[in-house]
């Protein structure tokens, strides 16, 4: 009976371990999840903490609430930025930006964030969420505004600025910007014949949304597109030939492309806190030229990752940085 | 009057009860026992209908128990397990109470609350009321469901139908002081005239000292049945169980000794 | 010892006072603050023969109250989930989307983002809570399924638990697929979704809401006496007459509907049905009808503070709600964890 009774007591252990061991996995994994995302957007937040507490521009007529980095970037090289109330959370450049009250990141928007700030209208490059949203400020008949003109090359770029340039009554001085912009393409493509090699660049890209690197791809789909084309304007050559982002979660990628040169993107370089070793640890990378000769480098998105009124000199900036030796 | 028909039961290839028939009498105490996986809780399961049996019915006064409806069954037949488990900070008097849920709808009414304080007291568990069930002990959890049992089978008046109380070996945790105080409520339970009490023991000089009718099983069948002098002979204890026994006469009545060579 | 029980009328009395307090606060506060006599006159607007609402007072009205409302429906639903899932499971570590509940709205979620332009499935706004609720309703059923045991139908707990943990990792993987086939612009919809948010609340969303929450709440009440049978373990509640494998069944489609519906409008938001059933046996013991009642109050009034936190910390932009949730969930669950004071 005494053994009996322990059996039983030892089997009623056994359950009761085995129960914890079947319901822990779970458990830390959904935990683990929760946390990875919990600091991913802590970390977001006091990127942008500073950003979120600022005064309302004071203007009367015209406000607008403007989501789009080059949208920003281009009503600010236009002078007009005083009619702008709010920004996105990814617009960066100029500098100033920051004085800007901002509304939250462009795919998590919220309808009352924006109309708190009483725009006259929203203007937006056709990247917004959530749709429920979208719908919200519709049916609030807040008016939105899409420029036609797209950034997706020095012409669609130029037609852009002559296009917002209209809208916001800049029209001289959205002349000039063209006009700059043509002649720093034609002094950067002068210089970059100089140079004599044309190195292999691989571009990764820290995809904030969806919390992974990415690998830029050649072709024009997603937002990769400028980017091939600065590098091949800069006088290198894309060396991983994908059509659109990749993930990076296959070394294949990298390790196949075997780039002369890797540049990464500032948020993403940051992230690493710019640790080589940590950077070599991305898939790929330890085995690839570029991390043999150290040829690793940071670069800030809004030079690289789209069109712009400074993508004329920025060619400059990205040769000079991919023909390091 | 409960009545097992040739009933059989078996899991994949295993037969766990082959062709069983007994009857069990109200106002006994019989007591079912036989060696491990002898099929003793299998037939508790059996003929308080939790498991169905693949063959042959069991019969409550006459009444194929198959027929009978969950709800209505649950007023009359209650089963007092070896242990009960409990995942969250229950009360005592709420698991109490529990042994009135087939007999009330929606909330409990004065009679009931009457019940479990006559029960609680009966048992002894009164000072515990508002104490949580996970800090008692083994004795005192057994009270308490012994309690709760009882209270779902209290007579509320109405019906004269019998009642069926099932023990699947209840004294597994209990120390010897406890197994005996027990054995003595539910002795005085069982003799109730419209009460049929079986229970699964597993040791036998308890078997023999309390039961009225003792039924013993081995490898899925009944090897005999009747009062424990009839049943527990020295050639059957030693065929079934593979231990021989000596009896030993004392004023408390006979007892089994087994020697350990 | 047990603490003694305070009285749970008085308790339950507490919590829907409280519950409105925090949707007064709620309908007050955010991105513009609207003082009493301003939503007086927003109120009044509706009226007929006055003038029409100007944008503020349309915010205050299509904007602010549904939202208020939305959230105190969610957390109602959340909370409930969490208790019938603690109820069913017998395990007070159990949130309603371990039975893949939440994986598959969220797949269902992905999927319409994914392949919803390309099939041009309805453009309705109503076609990602359908998506959502049938994927919920999927992977909740398949983990119900594959549970079953061949020989009678019954599905054992224990097979329940280890199904889902299958299923969850199955959705997981499913999503991060349609995540990697996905462009850009559309992973990132995903992502911000599933970390939940109050921000798409409107009417629309408030009557389905309501009826499921209402429902939903009302059926969990009438099996709540089953339930606590429930708690001393099948066999013993089937000797109480309590039919377990319905009850399961019932109680478990209870719980997926509510929760898929919830989740559909908002995204996954995590441990409020974790937390919530915990914080209420604490005060007031484990009777489930207290703890239903209570838990449709107590989740209403954490994510109503969890959506004010979200609104007010960074106005006048939004923190995503699973955040703030996550945030407080997070240090309870581990604390939970440590005390050890349940059975696993």
């Amino acid at each position: 009976m005494k053994i009996r009774r322990r059996i039983l007591a030892q089997r009623r252990k056994d359950a009761k371990r085995c129960r914890v061991s079947k319901s822990f996995p779970l458990r830390l994994c959904a935990f683990a999840r929760e946390v990875f995302l919990l600091v991913f957007c802590v970390a977001l937040l006091c990127a942008a903490c500073s950003r979120f507490h600022n005064a309302p521009a004071t203007s009367e007529g015209e406000r607008y609430v403007v989501i789009s980095p080059i949208y920003n970037e281009i009503i600010w090289a236009l002078g007009a930025e005083d009619k702008v109330a709010g920004i996105d959370l990814s617009t960066t450049y100029p500098p100033e930006v920051k004085n800007v009250q901002t509304v939250g990141y462009h795919r998590a928007l919220s309808a009352e964030s924006i109309l708190s700030l009483h725009p006259t209208a929203i203007i937006h490059d056709n990247n917004i969420g959530p749709p429920q949203v979208v719908q919200q400020l519709q049916q609030l008949n807040m008016p939105m505004k899409t420029f036609t003109a797209k950034n997706d090359s020095f012409d669609g770029t130029k037609a852009l600025i002559r296009e917002m340039g209209a809208f916001f009554h800049k029209e001289a001085r959205a002349e000039d910007l063209c006009n700059t912009l043509d002649t720093q393409r034609a002094a950067s493509l002068e210089n970059v014949k100089h140079y004599t090699d044309h190195p292999r660049v691989a571009v990764i890209h820290f995809g904030r949304a969806s919390n992974v690197y990415l690998v830029v791809g050649k072709g024009g789909g997603g937002d990769g597109g400028g980017v091939s084309q600065m590098i091949e304007l800069a006088g290198g050559q894309m060396a991983v030939e994908n059509e659109r982002m990749q993930r990076m979660e296959s070394p294949e990628i990298i390790a196949k492309a075997n780039p002369d040169v890797i540049l990464i993107t500032d948020y993403g370089y940051d992230r690493l806190g710019g640790a080589t070793d940590q950077i070599k640890a991305l898939p790929g990378v330890a085995t690839s030229n570029a991390a043999r000769d150290n040829h690793i480098y940071r670069i800030e998105e809004n030079v690289l990752n789209y069109f712009g009124p400074r993508s004329g000199e920025n060619i400059s900036k990205v040769a000079a940085i991919i023909h390091q030796k | 009057m409960l009545l097992a028909n040739n009933i059989s039961f078996r899991v994949g290839n295993k037969s766990l009860l082959s062709e069983i028939s007994v009857t069990f009498a109200p106002g006994k105490l019989h007591l079912i026992v036989g060696p491990n996986g002898a099929g003793k809780s299998t037939l508790i399961k059996v003929l308080a209908r939790l498991l169905r049996p693949e063959t042959g019915s069991v019969e409550y006064e006459g009444v194929d128990v198959a027929q009978v409806s969950e709800a209505e069954l649950a007023k009359r037949r209650a089963v007092l397990s070896q242990a009960v488990d409990v995942a969250f900070p229950l009360s005592v008097r709420e698991l109490v109470m529990m042994g009135r849920y087939p007999h009330f709808g929606g909330r409990p009414g004065p009679a009931d609350e009457q019940i479990v304080d006559e029960v609680m007291a009966h048992f002894d568990v009164t000072e515990f009321s508002s104490r949580d069930y996970q800090t008692l002990s083994g004795g005192e959890r057994q009270r308490v469901n012994f309690a709760r049992v009882l209270t779902q089978l209290w007579r509320d008046g109405s019906s004269a139908a019998c009642r069926y109380l099932f023990l699947d070996e209840p004294l597994t945790f209990l120390d010897i002081r406890h197994q005996i105080d027990f054995l003595k409520k539910i002795g005085t339970f069982a003799a109730a005239s419209d009460v049929v009490t079986v229970g699964v023991v597993h040791d036998l000089n308890l078997a023999a000292r309390f039961a009225d009718h003792i039924v013993l099983l081995h490898e899925a069948r009944v090897v005999a049945h009747g009062t424990p002098t009839e049943v527990l002979t020295s050639e059957r204890i030693q065929d079934v169980f593979g231990v021989t026994p000596t009896f030993v006469e004392s004023d408390s009545g006979m007892h089994l000794v087994f020697g350990v060579g | 010892m047990t603490k003694p029980h305070r009285s749970r009328h008085v308790l339950l009395s507490a919590l829907t006072v409280v519950t409105l307090l925090v949707l007064a606060a709620s309908i007050r506060f955010g991105a513009i603050d609207f003082s009493i006599s301003e939503i007086g006159r927003a109120l009044a607007s509706l009226l007929p023969g006055r003038p029409e609402p100007n944008l503020d007072q349309r915010i205050l009205l299509e904007l602010r109250f549904p939202r208020a409302v939305l959230c105190l429906l969610v957390g109602a639903s959340l909370g409930v989930g969490g208790t019938l899932m603690q109820a069913l499971f017998r395990n007070p570590i159990v949130e309603p989307g371990l039975v893949g509940t939440s994986s598959g709205a969220a797949f269902g979620s992905a999927m319409f983002f994914v392949l919803g332009g390309v099939l041009h499935i309805g453009t309705s706004l109503w076609s990602l809570p359908i998506a959502a609720c049938i994927g919920g309703v999927i992977s909740s059923y398949l983990v119900f399924l594959l549970a079953r045991s061949r020989k009678d139908g019954r599905a054992s707990i224990v097979m329940l638990l280890l199904t889902g943990l299958a299923v969850n990792a199955l959705f997981m993987s499913a999503i991060g697929f349609l995540s990697y086939i996905a462009r850009d612009p559309q992973a990132r919809s995903i992502t911000f979704w599933s970390l939940g948010t109050l921000s798409g609340a409107s009417w629309k969303a408030v009557e389905i809401v309501t009826i499921s929450t209402v429902v939903g709440t009302a059926i969990a009440l009438r099996y709540a006496k089953q339930l606590n049978a429930l708690m001393i373990g099948e066999e013993e509640a089937t000797y109480l007459g309590v039919n377990v494998n319905r009850l399961k069944w019932i109680i478990l489609s209870v719980n997926v509907v509510i929760v898929a519906v919830a989740t559909a409008f908002t995204g996954v938001i995590s441990f409020v049905g974790l937390v919530v059933p915990h914080i209420l046996r604490m005060l007031g013991g484990a009777d489930n009808r207290y703890l239903i009642a209570g838990s449709a109050l107590t989740g209403a009034i954490l994510l109503t503070l969890a959506d004010l936190i979200a609104r007010l910390s960074v106005r006048p932009a939004e923190l995503p709600i699973g955040i703030v949730t996550s945030a407080v969930g997070v240090p309870v669950f581990i604390f939970l964890l440590r005390r050890r004071q349940y059975i696993f």
